[in-house]
């Protein structure tokens, strides 16, 4: 039987990873015309930072479910992790030219170089720009990942509720180091930092044609990592995480390290978390630590719930539909008319009203969120099909068999 | 039936929320909406907080630029009758909601934006502004690096630097100053920035400053005014936002402090004389315009707000003008002078325009100079009277080389 299903199994798995790389291609190759085809409309302008946007959060949402909804840790960090990594990202691509007017209170700054523009120099502006900041990324994540596993070491001996506890406060500490002056030489302070290389700068350049790389680059970026991740759910370190998750006890009685998968948890996580920064920090343009209070996590802890936790297709459905909502299809709310009717409700703030309602309904009714712990695949849809199929088909023989049964007797 | 009860109270619960948020008469639709109507509109963004920390003064600085526009809803460029449509977006006082709000004004077709009230979310939304092609024009941000370096940014009110020096001046002139404690917000690049450039004055004067930082959220000040106290400060200059000013104020009467309390534009306020009324303390700010600077203005405004229950409520709940009102009111009218200038409603000529464009507005005379910064060479500095809940014009203060 076991054998059957498996030869039966394998095509509807290959339909369906097709379906899903043609998606993949559908969409990069829309994101493409976005970026240097479409004309600039009143939708493109919404749709684009809408959609760069949702990415970052569906990385960093990802992180997050790899922490709390595969090993079952329950940790507060992102928002601290997000910040280490937009400001190394900020600190290592602002242009030294720069430096005297981004540090302007504190003598121009204590780090001198930028790495974007020294590849820049000897590979050509374009060249330079996307591999200095893919570098610049990745120091980020590590940067993200060295502060995790420091802190992890004695954070991580904590359950539940205390290690929301701890990961909550070390956010908030992290946020107030980088807003303090005697650091102001590095971090800037209070003040924003700015100047760095952003999304408009990430071009490459094909024959003689210069070609945007606005949208695509976060999407990439953040494809690669949430691919990293899912190979890493699927791999025996996923199955050790999730039988962690289940059961600590009889977890560890398998033989599982506890100390060690969590931290290998913890510290991908943050590191995903850091990358996740960086790239909101290209998003933004200029970064500033103050933005990143607990309410950040709150917003990304209230993604991956919608999504559904242990779900890693539902944090990116999730985010994606969180985003558009709350910076572009709600706005209409505060304009104060509707369809060209005046409302008096409509007006600054009922945005936010209208968010929390919709927000406490699927928390109330959907409470295992948009996907619950499934993730959406077309090759298990092909195999609830042809299920559904073959139950019909039984069904109608059993009818038949019983008639001819019934015949018999 | 259990998911139905709850789907009916979840419903009645925002029908609350709703009811407790409009006041109970009708809101005035904005004028903006009458233009609809007729054919040709050119739209003005209007990029401000309506929420978050800078909400009440973000409100307010909006309520000048919409009575602006009642006043003059139309224009005419190029020969052309366009009616005038204000887009207000909020920002909510927020870094990273800035680049989605200001993409949000220009996917309205904004020809030129105004704002914002504070500089940190003017700056993050610099680039957004750049890429498109939309010129801004803020109103009371002060930071120096919103308009350094940006040829789309211009700037109707005096910067950071010129306000630290002013207050520094007036500290020494006029209150006989010795030792002043500097209070700022952490993480608060505002107040951190104004503080610097208060103690780099403070000190080439001969005054010797403490700097003090509270932590976001921060509404314990005892600690900080007994500081100040042990400290022997003549002056406490404490340049925060508005709701930890009140609190600051409530705090240093109470422990009776008895020394002045000197803050900059943000302080201009009605909350901070409401804070202030009937209690033992010395108030003075620097600011961009004092009350009975243009009465005809003043009156016309006076009445459009008391008219609409709605605009009171965003003016804090009585007619007292903030100066940033006031700057908002003449940043509309120079942004209407830029749209005549330019001859068309395009973004881009509009931008190439700024840069030459006057106007005599309630607060002085607009032109843009270097970088694109306003040419103002003085402030005013006013003290909070507590028996009467007004501002008191004290003096013009400008810089002594």
């Amino acid at each position: 039987m076991g054998k059957k299903l498996k030869s039966t199994m394998a095509p509807e798995k290959k339909i369906g990873s097709l379906i899903a790389v043609v998606l993949l291609v559908v969409l990069y190759v829309f994101l493409f015309l976005l970026d240097n085809a479409m004309p600039v409309n009143s939708t493109t302008t919404m749709l684009i930072p809408v959609l760069k946007k949702g990415a970052i959060y569906a990385l960093v949402c990802v992180s997050m479910n790899l922490l709390n909804g595969f090993t079952g840790l329950f940790s507060l960090g992102q928002a601290g992790f997000m910040l280490i990594g937009a400001y190394a990202f900020a600190i290592f691509s602002i242009p030294a030219a720069q430096h005297n007017s981004v540090y302007q209170y504190f003598e121009g700054g204590a780090i001198q170089f930028s790495i974007p523009e020294a590849l820049s120099n000897a590979l050509g502006q374009n060249a330079g720009n996307f591999l200095g900041s893919i570098i610049c990324i990745i120091i980020a994540g590590l940067v993200a990942a060295v502060f995790a596993a420091l802190i992890g070491i004695p954070v991580l001996r904590l359950k539940s509720d205390y290690l929301a506890i701890a990961t909550l406060g070390f956010a908030e500490i992290i946020r107030a180091i980088f807003q303090w002056n005697g650091l102001g030489k590095i971090t800037n302070g209070s003040n924003l930092l700015r100047k760095y290389t952003n999304f408009h700068d990430i071009k490459i350049q094909v024959g003689g044609t210069i070609f945007q790389l606005d949208t695509i680059f976060p999407f990439l970026i953040a494809t690669l990592s949430i691919m990293i991740i899912v190979l890493l759910v699927n791999s025996s370190y996923g199955r050790a995480f999730k039988s962690i998750r289940d059961d600590e006890v009889a977890a560890e009685a398998m033989g599982i390290n506890l100390f060690k998968h969590k931290m290998l948890a913890f510290v991908i996580s943050s590191f995903f978390a850091g990358v996740g920064g960086a790239l909101l920090a290209m998003f933004q343009t200029t970064i500033q630590a103050a933005p990143f209070r607990s309410t950040m996590t709150y917003e990304i802890l209230l993604i991956v719930v919608i999504g559904g936790i242990g779900s890693i297709t539902g944090s990116c459905i999730g985010s994606f539909l969180y985003i558009a909502c709350s910076e572009w299809w709600l706005r209409f709310l505060d304009s104060g008319s509707f369809l060209g009717m005046s409302v008096p409700f409509f007006r600054d703030g009922f945005r936010k009203v209208v968010f929390s309602v919709i927000i406490m309904i699927i928390v109330l009714f959907f409470s295992r969120g948009i996907m619950g712990d499934k993730e959406l695949s077309f090759s298990g849809m092909l195999r609830k099909a042809r299920k559904r199929k073959e139950a019909k088909a039984a069904k109608l023989a059993a009818s038949t068999n019983g008639k001819e049964d019934g015949s018999h007797e | 039936m259990k998911k139905i009860l709850a789907l009916l109270l979840a419903g009645c619960m925002a029908f609350a929320l709703c009811a407790c948020g409009t006041p109970a008469e009708p809101a005035e639709n904005t004028d903006g909406d009458n233009a609809e109507a007729s054919g040709d509109t050119v739209v003005i963004g209007v990029f401000e907080p309506l929420s978050g920390d800078n909400g009440a003064g973000g409100k307010q600085e909006a309520l000048g630029m919409q009575y602006a526009n009642s006043v003059a809803p139309t224009v005419d460029i190029g020969g052309k009758t366009y009616n005038v449509k204000l887009e207000i977006v909020d920002n909510e006082s927020s870094t990273d909601k800035a680049v989605s709000a200001a993409n949000s004004l220009i996917s309205k077709g904004a020809s030129v934006v105004l704002g914002t009230y504070g500089s940190s979310v003017a700056i993050a939304a610099s680039d957004t502004f750049a890429q498109a092609g939309v010129p801004a024009i803020g109103v009371t941000c002060t930071n120096p690096q919103i308009t350094e370096g940006n040829d789309h940014y211009f700037r109707i009110c005096f910067l950071d630097p010129f306000q630290g020096t002013v207050l520094a001046n007036f500290a020494k002139e006029n209150l006989n100053a010795e030792k002043v404690y500097c209070l700022g917000q952490l993480g608060n690049d505002y107040d951190q920035g104004l503080v610097n450039y208060f103690k780099q004055a403070a000190e080439e004067l001969g005054m010797t400053c403490e700097v003090a930082s509270f932590p976001e959220n921060n509404s314990d000040f005892s600690s900080y005014l007994t500081s100040a106290k042990n400290f022997g400060a003549d002056v406490i200059f404490a340049p925060t936002s508005i709701s930890y000013a009140q609190l600051i104020v409530d705090q240093a009467v109470a422990q009776g402090v008895g020394v002045p309390l000197l803050a900059a534009d943000t302080w201009d306020s009605n909350k901070i004389l409401g804070a202030a009324q009937g209690k033992d303390i010395e108030i003075y700010v620097s600011t961009f315009y004092a009350e009975g600077g243009d009465p005809e203005f003043e009156k016309g405004f006076k009445e459009w707000i008391k008219a609409d229950s709605n605009n009171l409520t965003n003016n804090g709940g009585d007619d007292i003008i903030a100066a940033v009102s006031v700057m908002g009111y003449d940043a509309y009218f120079t942004a209407l002078e830029a749209l005549k200038a330019a001859g068309s409603i395009d973004s881009k000529a509009v931008m190439a325009a700024l840069p030459n464009v006057t106007h005599s507005g309630v607060s002085g005379d607009i032109a843009f100079g270097e970088n694109g910064d306003a040419v103002r060479d003085t402030a005013f500095i006013k003290k909070a009277n507590v028996n009467d809940n007004v501002w008191d014009f004290v003096t013009v203060q400008s810089v002594k080389k």
